[in-house]
């Protein structure tokens, strides 16, 4: 028993340390890499550190730029809907730049993945929310029917909640406070919110439980990090996450989205990271990852070892736009991570 | 008598001084490209005269043809700056004007070849943050250095230089340099600035447009093919070392007899001093397989 608890702790700060450090490294992430002098580029203004700025999208439909990754905002007369929360250092912020949006009730939290960069804000913007109540509140006579406290509904794939709670007995990698309250399990989940047919799907692609998210009216939607325009694509192995689930992913995302003249506008995706998007640019990270993938494929036909591989630099041509030497998520883990799923 | 003759002239005075300052280096109307000069050895494949770095090169020497039959390419327009050195494209230029005030806004660009249009603004207004969506011709502001248009373009996508791999990167910047030498000709310089596939900015003074007011421009309706050779879903590339393309055979000879290495591209080759580079490399000997040798 004891040597199971010191375990779980040891899981759960090994955990700690590693979301710390992933959320740390947002910043450096964002930063401009440095550019040979002749390759001049007029200035162009970007987020400042710490700050969250405010992109209307569509519609009722909103991005939040500067928490980490993007958070998409839905505002309207139900009330707001949020797609996933930022690192939990950025909760106080990012709640802020909601009520810059509306001030109504945070009705919804949908996580895109169980990631802390993506969820981490769950405790505290779910508690500053309130579910929509089955029955008048103000009758005394018998409860609301709100299932818990007053506080945002969160809604995920079934596999996001298991990973962020735990069995009996075991710790949990999040708070109960941070966990989904209303799970699905199924391809697809519905919601009609702010007037708006809202497409929940499950897509997994670098977990097994990833959603996106589709504002049908607004024509946008929302992918969470199955598109990451800052970085090779964090693929979870241990999450269910493998490139070919990811590719099958971003055709799903490319299949839904229609884009306008000019093979481009038309339906917007937010990203989980980088600037906003359209078609083309999914199209180019769908063949940034197929690339890789096949390349990986090869050189393991080939007999090649892991880390021949990564000498073989199979992801060359993407390294300066997507690739890192430092921090958590470097080019070597994402050439690894290809491999290790490829080699299964 | 001496007053009459002044009354035409301090009418000329007025309407000269009523033009708008643009209306010196009017840009606007149609242009006719006229033929242009052709680099390299004109095989599909020839990367002579760009400067690609190694991750550049090996952008270009993924891409297969059958990328242009994916669902989601067919539509996709040529870069405006493409087409502005491609040399086949009726351009129309109109300016964009705010009528109370008759200032100019923005001058629009319309480039005939798989369409593409661009908007040049004018009025001084600062870019967008780095976050806002990019697209096929990016966010343009013009100036003017002296008569010249000077265009810079940011926020761009990634898209093709040639029509067979070369690549610049949605990080480029490029820029566009128009300038009027005569009431008939145009002249454009493209200047590509981009770290991530290039080794030094790509320059391109090529093209020359003659202004034509009966030069037509014809629309270019496109839809998404649902039944190319493609399947949907499948990304057609080259694994390193397989590239099909006749100028990426170190076998196949040009007209010119243009070295393999030449054709891999690459900083010096842009330079007149490569050519004395050329002489010791071998020269290939196999004819390339009818139809391969094309322009742009």
């Amino acid at each position: 028993m004891t040597r199971r608890l010191l375990f779980a702790t040891a899981c759960a700060a090994v955990a700690l340390i590693a979301s710390v450090e992933r959320v740390q490294t947002q910043a450096a992430q964002r930063a401009p890499q440095a550019r040979p002098a002749w390759a001049w580029k007029p200035a162009i203004p970007t987020v400042k550190a710490g700050e969250i700025d405010v992109v209307h999208v569509k519609g009722n439909v909103y991005m939040l730029v500067g928490a980490g990754p993007n958070i998409t905002v839905s505002a309207g007369n139900d009330g707001v809907l949020m797609i996933d929360t930022g690192p939990a250092s950025m909760s106080e912020k990012v709640l802020a730049a909601v009520r810059t949006i509306s001030k109504a009730p945070i009705r919804y939290i949908i996580n895109t993945n169980e990631h802390d960069l993506y969820s981490g804000g769950n405790e505290v913007i779910a508690a500053a929310g309130a579910s929509i109540p089955f029955r008048i509140a103000t009758d005394v006579r018998v409860s609301d029917g709100r299932l818990g406290k007053e506080r945002a509904n969160v809604i995920s794939y079934v596999t996001v909640y298991h990973r962020m709670s735990a069995p009996t007995g075991q710790k949990a990698a999040r708070s109960e406070e941070a966990w989904p309250d209303d799970t699905y399990s199924t391809p697809l989940k519905k919601l009609y919110f702010n007037d708006e047919p809202v497409m929940i799907t499950h897509v997994p692609g670098t977990t097994d439980g990833n959603s996106i998210v589709h504002f049908r009216t607004a024509d946008v939607i929302s992918v969470g990090d199955l598109v990451d325009l800052t970085s090779f694509p964090y693929i979870d192995l241990a999450a269910g996450g493998s490139p070919q689930a990811l590719i099958d992913g971003l055709q799903q995302v490319l299949d839904i989205a229609i884009p306008g003249r000019k093979s481009e506008e038309g339906t917007l995706i937010i990203p989980g990271r980088g600037r906003l998007a359209d078609l083309p640019d999914v199209a180019y990270y769908r063949e940034m990852v197929a690339i890789v993938r096949d390349r990986v494929q090869d050189m393991i036909k080939r007999g090649l070892t892991l880390e021949q591989a990564k000498a073989g630099r199979p992801a060359l041509e993407f390294e300066a736009r997507y690739g890192k030497t430092t921090g958590d998520w470097t080019t070597d883990k994402f050439i690894e991570a290809v491999y290790q799923s490829l080699k299964k | 008598m001496f007053h009459n003759a002044r009354v035409p002239l301090l009418v000329l005075l007025l309407a000269l001084a009523s033009q708008p300052a643009w209306a010196q280096r009017d840009l606007t109307g149609m242009w006719r490209p006229l033929a242009r000069n052709e680099d390299g050895s004109g095989l599909d494949g020839d990367y002579a005269g760009l400067p690609l770095n190694p991750a550049g090169r090996m952008r270009a020497q993924s891409w297969a043809p059958e990328n242009f039959d994916v669902p989601e390419w067919v539509c996709r327009p040529h870069a405006f700056d493409f087409s502005v050195e491609a040399g086949a494209a009726t351009m129309r230029l109109s300016a964009i004007v705010d009528d109370p005030t008759q200032k100019l806004i923005a001058l629009h660009g319309r480039l005939s070849m798989r369409e593409q249009e661009t908007t040049i603004y004018m009025d001084g207004r600062p870019r967008p943050p780095d976050y806002v969506r990019h697209s096929w011709s990016g966010f343009s502001a013009g100036e003017w250095e002296g008569t010249t248009l000077v265009v810079t373009a940011t926020h761009l996508k990634e898209d093709y230089i040639r029509r067979w791999g070369p690549m610049r990167s949605d990080d480029a910047t490029v820029r566009i340099r128009f300038k009027r030498f005569s009431p008939e000709y145009l002249r454009a310089t493209v200047i590509i600035y981009d770290p991530v596939y290039m080794a030094e900015p790509y320059i391109r003074t090529s093209l020359i447009w003659l202004h034509d007011p009966d030069v037509l421009m014809p629309p270019y309706p496109c839809e998404e093919a649902t039944e190319t050779v493609i399947e949907r879903g499948t990304v057609p590339h080259y694994l390193p070392g397989k590239n099909l393309l006749p100028a990426q055979d170190p076998k196949v000879v040009d007209q010119f007899g243009t070295p393999y290495d030449a054709r891999l591209g690459g900083a010096e080759t842009m330079y007149p001093e490569y050519i004395k580079k050329l002489g010791p490399f071998p020269r290939p000997t196999n004819a390339a397989a009818g139809g391969a040798e094309r322009g742009q």
